[in-house]
Order: structure tokens, then sequence, then C-alpha cells
């Protein structure tokens, strides 16, 4: 198989193409990403630098070998508006989509996609659905929607497998994180005391994975187990934890692994109504205070899904892996230790105004 | 025993500024726009000093309740502000020990009154007055407790804290232990120390304001088993009226039960919200009989306090 992989700059990308240079199956991988290039320390991958909001051309020779292509390139930032959620997410998954067209031996197309293009759906969430018309809480997940509907619209014809991920909190064997997202901004300012409220109730359930898990999920689905026309779930699934316990499984890390915070008694976030929760939104952007305004960004986008509870059926994709080998962690056991990573590395998530708090 | 609050008075200064003319004043940090649409309108600024204010609301509670300056057992002062506890500061260090209370008590001829003050709990010192002096009433043979407070801002302090319009005024009010009204059912103080730095952790405590104010509401009916809709009034301090929103919205109480008039029409005034606005909430025929009244206040230091009364 010899394959090109998108977006293999990134974090979650970086350790993906990493995995699929380990699969057997596979003798070449062309590892396109927006930043400079990476040694992956493995001959099998040669990296190119490209921008996929462009048009990628590539060499004939590679274009007319190549077999596979999993794009995982993405616009993830959730406060991305939607013009640069979609320039991203729709015309750049284009872009790929024109080039696997014109490559004679692809016989399979993967991409990453979200769970969260449920948007506000609410209940239970197949696989197999993907149409709706509940709306969604950031352009991110509209822009992944839209993706979605362009590769069963206009790449009818392309051997195209979907591969829906979870938000990926971090590694469940070391705590480390590939990439500090909004959960975990959101975990270090409830640390500093500036989440005073949450929408949602103690029971919403919060879909969180490991990235081991979906590294390894991906990469097996894709190489091992691949069939065109598949969408699957690489989630938390029944094991999503409650909003409740994850809460208080946050401030036990805090309690444990720096007993000092204990001092500050700072309250759990109040579980609120969703009004409730936007109108404080709207009071701390109406006063302008930066500080306020940087910890409301830090849940405003995607703290919303809560309000909307839901599950994510991952039956096609526990199914398919059956027999693999292949685990996955549970949440509640890798939750305290990726938590602990974060306090214990003083939190690597960008966020200038903490660095004006006390730091424990 | 029934410790109520008997009578309630107070005092405005004479001095009355909308927004625009404080804004056109430099008092304000937020614009006089902004500050409207969290619910505010005017604020009262006084010439006289804090205890002058104090004096008049006292001598108000006297004549209007038939008080017997005698019969008070004790005068509790409360105060936010350091001015707040001195009276006729001058250059001369002996005079900060010039106590407020000490002079109402001898005014006031209140000769079998001991006197305390309160200080370093911001706005929420009458209500912790009040605590102090049912505390006092429970624990002895005493039968009459005043409490006592005002504050004035300095000439040249801006009239905004935290997005919160300030007035000055003094009230006074009497804790009596066989009350035939307003009685203290529950109460719940919760101080907070890591906050007590209330210029660097402003933001911080604008965050832990409502979870700390959520939960302690909820501790302090849970204390007498009293469910939220059984509450006939919220009887607020006057921040604004979009905090008090927010904070039904997480209690999920219905914004017409918040006693809400005052906000507009009278402002902040630091220590003494909750109580004139019970006064004028049971002068204008808004309270019942029996009704339960749900008191909560926030000052710095930071403290939170919630009171539960049974009119």
């Amino acid at each position: 198989m010899i394959l090109l992989m998108t977006g293999a700059s990134g974090a979650f990308g970086r350790g993906m193409v990493r995995a699929l240079a380990n699969c057997a199956e596979i003798e070449k991988i062309y590892a396109m990403g927006r930043r400079n290039a990476f040694d992956f320390s493995s001959s099998k991958i040669e990296f190119a630098r490209a921008d996929i909001t462009e048009e990628i051309t590539i060499p004939d020779e590679i274009r007319c070998n190549l077999s596979a292509i999993l794009h995982a390139a993405a616009e993830t930032r959730f406060s991305a508006p939607l013009g640069a959620a979609r320039r991203v997410n729709v015309d750049g998954l284009a872009n790929i989509v024109a080039l696997a067209s014109r490559c004679p031996k692809l016989d399979r197309f993967g991409c990453l996609s979200t769970i969260y293009v449920a948007g506000k759906r609410t209940g239970q969430i197949s696989e197999n659905e993907l149409e709706h018309t509940a709306g969604f809480v950031n352009a991110y997940e509209q822009s992944k929607f839209e993706a979605e509907q362009f590769l069963h619209r206009d790449a009818a014809d392309l051997p195209v497998t979907i591969y829906r991920l979870s938000s990926i909190f971090g590694d469940s064997r070391t705590g480390a994180i590939v990439k500090a997202g909004a959960i975990h901004q959101a975990l270090r300012f409830f640390y500093h005391s500036f989440v005073p409220m949450i929408p949602g109730t103690a029971k919403s359930l919060v879909d969180l994975i490991s990235s081991d898990y979906a590294i390894a999920a991906v990469s097996r689905l894709f190489c091992d187990k691949f069939e065109p026309g598949r969408t699957f779930h690489v989630c938390a699934a029944n094991d999503a934890m409650p909003l409740g316990e994850l809460l208080n499984a946050a401030r036990g890390c805090f309690l444990r692994n720096r007993p000092e915070w204990r001092k500050r008694a700072i309250e759990m976030p109040a579980l609120v109504e969703l009004g409730t929760f936007e109108l404080f939104v709207r009071s701390v952007e109406e006063i302008g205070s930066p500080v306020l305004q940087q910890s409301v960004d830090a849940t405003k986008y995607f703290a919303p899904q809560l309000a909307y509870p839901k599950t994510f059926d991952d039956s096609e994709c526990a199914s398919t892996l059956a027999g693999s080998g292949l685990e996955r962690p549970l949440l509640q056991d890798f939750f305290p230790r990726v938590v602990k990573h974060l306090i214990n590395e003083k939190w690597p998530v960008a966020l200038d105004i903490i660095s004006r708090c006390e730091r424990i | 025993m029934n410790i109520g609050l008997e009578a309630i008075e107070y005092v405005l200064p004479e001095s009355r500024r909308n927004l625009e003319e404080l804004e056109a004043a430099g008092a304000l940090e937020t614009s006089a726009h902004r500050l409207r649409e969290f619910g505010f309108e005017y604020a009262f600024t006084s010439k006289e000093g804090a205890f002058d204010l104090a004096s008049k609301a006292t001598a108000a509670l006297f004549k209007n309740h038939d008080i017997e300056p005698e019969k008070i057992d004790a005068l509790f002062y409360a105060g936010a502000i350091a001015s707040s506890h001195s009276v006729n500061e001058s250059r001369e260090f002996l005079s900060a020990f010039n106590y407020p209370a000490c002079r109402l008590q001898y005014d006031f001829g209140l000769l079998n009154a001991i006197v305390a003050g309160i200080s370093q709990t911001g706005c929420m010192g009458m209500m912790t007055a009040v605590k102090c002096a049912a505390d006092f009433l429970a624990a002895s043979n005493a039968e009459n407790a005043l409490c006592v407070s005002a504050d004035v801002f300095p000439h040249d302090a801006k009239r905004e804290v935290i997005y919160n319009l300030i007035s000055d005024g003094g009230c006074a009010l009497l804790v009596r232990k066989n009350a035939t009204r307003n009685f203290l059912r529950a109460h719940r103080h919760i101080t907070k120390g890591y906050y007590w730095d209330c210029v660097a952790r402003r933001n911080e405590i604008i965050a832990a304001y409502f979870p700390t104010a959520y939960n302690i509401i909820r501790e302090t009916l849970a204390k007498t088993r009293t469910e939220l809709d059984e509450l006939a009034w919220i009887i607020p301090h006057n921040v604004s009226r979009r905090s008090w929103e927010i904070l039904l919205g997480l209690l999920g109480i219905s914004l017409d039960r918040l006693f809400a008039e005052n906000i507009s029409s009278i402002g902040h005034i630091i220590a003494a919200d909750n109580f004139i606005n019970l006064k004028d909430a049971a002068d204008r025929g808004k309270i019942n009989r029996g009704d339960k009244l749900l008191l909560f206040n926030f000052g710095f230091g930071a403290n939170w306090g919630c009171m539960l009364l049974e009119h």
C-alpha cells in the first residue's frame, strides 16, 4: 500500500503517521503537512509541505502509484469562524478528493471527522446517520458536517470511509497530551477559579478518548479492516463520563496532586441551563474584561454541547475491531493520569492570563 | 425563642445623581449605557460622614418604633470601609480610637448596651452584625440588640465597584429575642481568604461569586429543609440586576420573585442593601405574614452570606 496522508504535521497526525508506518501492508507514506518537515525516523515516510486549501499537485509517478489516502488535515479550532473552518474542512477536502479522483490505483480513501457532526442533536447517535437540522454548537462541527455531506454527494465514486473521532484527551498510559484543546483549557481555568458555570446537568455525558486508542483504532480500521462506504465512531460511547463525575474526578486530581490547592476553596462549577450560561457569557463580553473573556472563550465554543445530551453508538466500530486485540482504555481510568500530567507539567496549555495567577 | 428583625430604618443622602451625571463627573469605570443595561440608574452621594448617617438612621429607629434606649443590651456597628469606624478623624493618632459605636451609645443613652464593631466583611457587614446580635441574644438573657451600619465613599472615589453602582447610606435595625416578625430561621456565612486581595483577584472573585452563591443559598435552605419554591421573595443586595438574573437562573428561580425595585433607584448601599430592601418590600405591602424571605449578600474578603427569614 502506498499512502498519502494529509495533516501529518499536526499533533495527532504525527502520531498517526508513526503508527501507520508500523503497518506491514504499507510500503510508503507520503506525509503532507502545513508545517516544516518532521523527522519521522522511518525510511517509509517522506514528508512534503503542502497546504490543502490550495490545489494539490504531486509528481505523476507518485500519483499514479497511490493506493490509499488518509485525510487528517483539518481546522480543529472550535472558535474558528465558519468561513475559515469551511475553507480548510470543506474546500480543502474538495482539493484532496480532486487529487484522489486522479489516482488510478486508489482503493481506499479515509477521512477523519468528528462525532460532533451530530451538532445539537440529542439522544442516541448512530454511525450511519448524518443528516439533521438540529444546528451546531460551533463552526468546526458545521464544517465537518458539510465535509461529510460533500463526500456523500461529490465523492460517491471513491472508496471512502469516514472515521468520526471523539475529543482526544491524552495518552492512556502516560497521561501526555498530544495537543492542548478546549477541554484542557477549561480544566486549567477550573483549577484557577475561572469556571463559574457549565451548561448541562450532572448526568450530561462527556465523551473523551485516549490518543493511543484513537491512533490504534483508526490505523487498524484503515489498514486491516478497510471497507468503503462505512462510517465509524471512534469514541468512548458507553464509557463516556457523566459531567458531575468528571468534575469530581478533576477536583480529586487537583487535591491529590496539589494538596495546597484545597486552601483556595474553589467551588465546583455550577451546572446550569444553556440560557443562563449564555447570559453569563454575554455579560462577560459586555464588560470587556480580557481575563474573563478568555475564560469564557475556553468553554463557550464546546461546553454548550453538554446541554444537548447524547450518547454515541460505536457498535460498527466495536464489531469491526472485535478480535483485533485492541481494547479501548476506560476514560475513568486514564482521566486522572492526564489531569496529573497537566498539573505536573504546569499546564502546557497556552493561556496568557493565567501566568498572572498564583502558581501552585 | 423567636429572634427576629423587629424594626428597620434607613437614611439616604440628599444628593442623588443619575448615571450620566456620574459619568460626566468621572465617577464611573464602565459606561453609563452599560450600567443602565445592568439595571442601575441612580446613586446617592453624601456630603456628611458615615457617622452622621448612622446617627440619623438610629434616631429614626428610636423615634418611629418607640424603643427605650436603656432596654438595648448590645450595639453592633458595621462598616465596610475603614473610615466608617472612626469619628472625626484628625492628625492626632489617638483619634483612630474615636469609635462611632461608642459615640452612638452615648448620644442615644444606651446605658446598658455593650458595643462592638463589625468590619472586614465588606458589604456583608450588616448581615454579619445581625447574626452576631442574634447569637448574642440566643446565648444570654439579653432581649434587644441594635445593629447600625453606615458607609460613605471618599469624595474622590469612583462610584462603581466591579460593575456595580455604589450609594452612601445608613441603616439601623433592632434584633429582638421575642420578635413579632422577620424571624431568623437559618443563616450561613462563608469566608474564602484566597480572594483577600480584591484588586489582584478581581476577575477570580467575579467567577467565584456565582457558584459559591449558588451553594450557600442551597445550603442555607437545607438547614430548615426549605425548598426554593417555598420562598416568597428574594431580598437582594443591590448588585447588578444582570448578576441576579444569572444567579437566579442558576437556582432556577423566577426573576419575578426578586425584590429588585431599589437596584435602579438606589443602587448598592454598601452594607445595608438587604435590610433596606426588606423594609421597603414590607412597607410597600409586598410581604405577607409567614412569607419566607431569602436574603443573600456578598462582601469583599471574600465573604458570602445568606439568611432565611420568616416574616
